[in-house]
This record gives C-alpha cells, sequence and structure tokens, in this order.
C-alpha cells in the first residue's frame, strides 16, 4: 500500500516536471529533428535557436519584463507594508471601513476594470507605455490584505510604544523597526507579486499593440505566427521566458510556500 | 473586546494618539490614492459605459439596461461559454480537491523527500500560461504530438485522436491544463493544513485504537474542512474567470481560431475579450458582459461556501 501510494506520487512528479524537460531539451534541437522520437537527451542546436530568437527584439522584450516585473514588485511591496502597517497598529477613525474595504475588493475580478482602465489610460496618453501594466498592482488589495495579516501576527505593540516613547518619528518606525521585522513577509509577497506580474497575460495583451512594449508572454504567444516553422526555437524562446520565474521560486521556495499556505490555513 | 481597545486607546496622553492617527491616515493614501485612480475610477467608468452603445471611436449611444438584455436573453453565445466555463470548472475541480488532498496524505507521512516533491509539484502553477498552452497544444497536436504518438506506440490507439478538434476532447484537454496547473498548489495548501492540526489529537487517537483510515475520516477531513472551503470558493471565483488556458491553447498558428472547435472552449472572459477587443470593438457590451460575469461569481461563490462551509455561516 505504502510503495503504491509513494509510486503515484513519483508519476505525478513526474509528469509535472516532464513538459518542462521536454521544452528544456526540445530548445537544443534542429527543428526538424524534433519528430524523430521523443527528445530525452540534449542535441546541438541550442545556440543557433539563441541566433534565430535574438533577431527579432527578444532582449528589449525581456527587458521590458524585468522592468514591469521589478518596479511592479518595488511598489507593491512598499504600499501594501505601509497600509498593512497602519491597519495593524494603529487606531483611528476609519481603520475598520478601510479594513473591510481591501476584503471586499480582494473579491472583485480585474476584467470589470479593464475597460475603463483601458480609456483612462487613453486619455492620459499612456497606452503603449509600460506604464498601465505596472500601475495596477500599485494597490493590490490581497498585498494590503496578506501584509495586514503578517503585521499583524510578527509585530509586537509594545516594540512600537517604546520606540515612541524614545522619540523615534512614525515613519522612521516602520523603516527601522517594522520594515526589518517583516522581510520574510514582504519576500513572499514580491515573488508574487513577481511570478504574477511576469505571467500576466490579459492585460498587456488589451492595453500594448506596439511590439516595443511587449512582455514575455505576449512575445511568445506572437511567435507562433513569426516563426511558424521554427518549433525548436519557439521553445527556446519558452525555455528563455519560464527560466527567470523558476529561478525565484527556487531562491524563496520555502517562505513562498510557507507563506500562500498561511493566508489559506487561517482564513 | 473593541471597547476595550478604545478604551485603552483613549486612556494614551492626547497629543500622542492624535499624532499617529495622522500617520495612520498618511500610510494608507498610497493605497486609497492608488485603488482610486487605477481600479475604482475604471470601474465605475466602465460600469457607466455598460449602459451605452459605443465602439470607443464614434459617439456614444445611450441604451439604458439594453446591452443587460441582450446578454440574458438574445445572446445564446453567452449562455453557451457560460456552460462551457461551468463544465471545465465540474471536470477539473473535484479531482483538484480530491487528488490533492490525497498527495497531501501521502507526503505528510512522508519522512524523506517531502520537500523535494512539494517543490518539483508546484513548479506548473508558477509557470507563464502561454508557456502552459503551447506545451499542451503541442503534446495534444493530432500529427505531431507527443500523446498520440505514444498511445499509438503502446498499442492503445490505432491512429491519432483528434484531440483538439472535437468538442468534448477539447474540453478534457483544457480541463487537463487545469489539473495540471493547479494540482501541486492544492497539495501544498492541504499540506499546510494537516501540519496545522495538533500532533496531540492523532496521538490520542493512536491511543484509542484508531486505524490510519478511520483517524483520517474521523479526524484530518472534518479539519480540513475550512481549507476545502476555502480551496473551492477561489477556484469558483477563478474559474470563472478563466481565459488564458483556452484561449493560449487555440492561439498557436493555424490552429488560432476563437473558441476551439464549434465554440466548446470559450469561456465567459475569452467571449468578453473577443466582443469588447477583438471582432466589434464593442465596448458598452464587453462592460456589460463584464458586470454580468461579476454578478455570476458573488452568487455562485457564495453558493459554492455554504456547500463547503455547512449551513450554520
Amino acid at each position: 500500500m505504502k510503495k503504491l501510494l509513494i509510486g503515484f506520487i513519483a508519476i505525478v512528479t513526474v509528469l509535472s516536471i516532464l513538459p518542462f524537460y521536454l521544452v528544456f531539451m526540445m530548445s537544443t534541437y534542429y527543428s526538424n529533428d524534433l519528430f524523430k522520437g521523443l527528445p530525452f537527451l540534449p542535441s546541438d542546436f541550442l545556440l543557433k535557436n539563441f541566433e534565430t530568437i535574438f533577431k527579432t527584439n527578444f532582449i528589449q522584450v525581456y527587458g521590458n519584463s524585468i522592468i514591469v516585473s521589478v518596479s511592479a514588485v518595488v511598489l507593491c511591496t512598499l504600499v501594501s507594508s505601509l497600509v498593512g502597517f497602519a491597519i495593524a497598529k494603529y487606531k483611528f477613525k476609519f481603520k475598520k471601513v478601510i479594513n473591510n474595504f481591501i476584503i471586499i475588493t480582494m473579491m472583485v475580478p480585474m476584467q470589470i476594470s479593464i475597460i475603463g482602465y483601458l480609456l483612462e489610460m487613453k486619455t492620459l496618453h499612456l497606452n503603449n507605455t509600460l506604464l498601465p501594466i505596472i500601475l495596477v498592482w500599485v494597490s493590490y488589495p490581497f498585498g494590503a490584505f496578506f501584509m495586514t495579516q503578517f503585521i499583524k501576527d510578527s509585530i509586537a505593540d509594545e516594540m512600537i510604544e517604546s520606540a515612541r516613547i524614545d522619540g523615534c518619528s512614525e515613519p522612521r518606525i516602520f523603516a527601522t523597526i517594522v520594515v526589518p521585522l517583516i522581510k520574510p513577509g514582504i519576500a513572499t509577497l514580491a515573488t508574487l507579486v513577481f511570478l504574477w506580474s511576469w505571467n500576466n497575460y490579459l492585460l498587456p495583451l488589451i492595453i500594448i499593440n506596439k511590439q516595443q512594449f511587449y512582455t514575455i508572454p505576449i512575445l511568445v504567444s506572437t511567435l507562433g505566427t513569426a516563426h511558424r516553422n521554427d518549433l525548436a526555437a519557439r521553445m527556446c524562446a519558452l525555455a528563455l521566458s519560464i527560466f527567470p520565474v523558476i529561478v525565484v521560486f527556487l531562491l524563496g521556495s520555502k517562505t513562498f510556500i510557507k507563506g500562500i499556505s498561511a493566508g489559506a490555513v487561517k482564513g | 473586546m473593541n471597547m476595550l481597545k478604545y478604551k485603552s486607546s483613549l486612556a494614551k496622553p492626547e497629543k500622542n494618539l492624535n499624532r499617529s492617527s495622522v500617520w495612520a491616515y498618511i500610510f494608507c493614501a498610497p493605497f486609497i490614492i492608488g485603488y482610486f485612480l487605477f481600479s475604482l475610477f475604471p470601474i465605475m467608468y466602465s460600469f457607466f459605459i455598460s449602459f451605452f452603445d459605443w465602439n470607443g471611436v464614434g459617439d456614444k449611444l445611450f441604451v439604458g439596461v439594453k446591452n443587460y438584455i441582450t446578454i440574458f436573453t438574445r445572446d445564446p453565445l453567452f449562455y453557451k461559454s457560460l456552460t462551457n466555463t461551468l463544465l471545465i470548472m465540474l471536470m477539473s475541480t473535484p479531482v483538484e480537491i480530491i487528488l490533492g488532498m490525497l498527495l497531501a496524505v501521502v507526503l505528510f507521512n512522508m519522512k524523506k523527500g517531502k520537500s523535494f516533491f512539494q517543490t518539483a509539484n508546484f513548479l506548473p502553477y508558477i509557470t507563464t500560461p502561454v508557456a502552459i498552452g503551447f506545451i499542451f497544444a503541442y503534446l495534444f497536436d493530432w500529427n505531431n504530438g507527443y500523446v498520440n504518438l505514444v498511445l499509438i506506440k503502446i498499442g492503445i490507439l490505432h491512429e491519432g485522436i483528434y484531440w483538439l478538434q472535437e468538442p468534448a476532447t477539447a474540453r478534457m484537454v483544457v480541463a487537463l491544463m487545469i489539473i495540471w496547473k493547479y494540482l501541486g498548489y492544492f497539495m501544498t495548501i492541504y499540506l499546510a493544513g494537516m501540519t496545522s492540526i495538533p500532533e496531540e489529537i492523532y496521538e490520542a487517537a493512536k491511543v484509542d485504537g484508531a486505524n490510519p483510515f478511520k483517524t483520517f475520516i474521523k479526524i484530518t477531513l472534518p479539519l480540513l474542512k475550512n481549507i476545502t472551503a476555502f480551496l473551492l470558493v477561489t477556484s469558483v471565483i477563478g474559474g470563472l474567470q478563466m481565459f488564458d488556458e483556452p484561449s493560449l491553447l487555440y492561439s498557436w498558428g493555424e490552429r488560432s481560431y476563437v473558441g476551439g472547435p464549434d465554440n466548446s472552449v470559450l469561456t465567459v472572459v475569452w467571449k468578453f475579450y473577443n466582443d469588447a477587443f477583438k471582432s466589434d470593438s464593442m465596448l458598452g457590451y464587453g462592460s456589460a458582459i463584464s458586470f454580468s460575469l461579476f454578478a455570476i461569481i458573488i452568487v455562485f461563490s457564495f453558493i459554492s461556501y455554504r456547500i463547503s462551509a455547512g449551513k450554520e455561516v
């Protein structure tokens, strides 16, 4: 029985990893050789496939994606930590209102704002820049909720009180006492926002139509038409686009998994 | 409890309270302002537009609730897209919940390699949907796909199945994509839930002579109820917004067409995207679809919450 179960999980694991493995292997093949059998071993065409990809504006697009994700992470973690700190550790009149507001807005699907957002960005002449796909992450209700919970759980009121008695200003309390203590929470939120913004497909698809502002998902999805026959090159582009996500995930996987499961277990 | 807290805050020096509550508003300001500018205002604007007939360029024509009436009475494709979405969710969510729980139980009782299996199974969840769409389109290709290749080689099939060209199998493939993507996530959440159950409860069950199966049914399962509710409600909310997986499965070169075979995997959001931005650019109608979807999401998440969390809540 035990062996059976372990066999079962082994099969599921193989199925989880196999497609990745195939993508990475296929990116080293010459397209026409791909169908001569299952590509389990690497071939020697990787550099040629790189050449094909880098003839497009892949590097520029890659840069765009990095700019978008890094800005999204910085803005979202900062804004979320600030509002989370206020709700978790201050007493003020509209605290409950803001807290409920965050919880309700977490359930609002993004599609209902997208048409208005597109028109707003057009009016501000920001469409066809990278800003629209960064700005949506500024006020991200999940981030605010997550940081509120995290700060509630990880910082004792006494610490803030004693800092206040010592004459520490409120912004300094935030910067020198709160931030160092909530680093694990910031790391989890940062990883999530990085992954989500990197993978975001619908919003850039709607807002951006100039190739110089494409992000990775949009470019890779249009590679289908540009390199109709060069399947290996497409696989290579895919491998390159998955790669940073896997690195970010593996670096933070322990805190990351803890972070996302904490929300579920509590809620 | 609240009264107590409030009292203790009143007891503090007046000046201190004022100073810090001003800062609280300052700390909240970026979030509130940002949400108003980039979410709330666009939402209200979309809602306003949903009462107009407008293609984004010409004149807006006020039509009242006509868009909404059309959606629910004269647009069979809307119902079809909703049915498709629900069908795909019905095929995927139960599998995710049952298999996710089973895998979590296996991992929970494992002594070695726990974190390896967890990390490996989590990889699909973090992967770009574009990649998942492409990988599956490729694996299930009729001609060159490895699924047909392998099935023929081991003798299950004589000739390849047109996975992506038949409505039933197309939905199956989309459901499979979703299961593949979320199984590791479900497993991880369940595992976290099991880890949070106090050890003493299991010890007590052992002392009372309960076998592992009975322990699972009588102890673990009821204690995981909240987690199941969480997973069910979030997958209903997320599932009704399904777009990436089906649309990306059908965006590759010659197979690129909207809705899949016979519109069998056209989801609500895909229809929204298509009506609002692709074929006719009907922004008013598109907005109305998105708000109808929002209403449907509220109803379904409420129902699923009731079912999974029990009637008393």
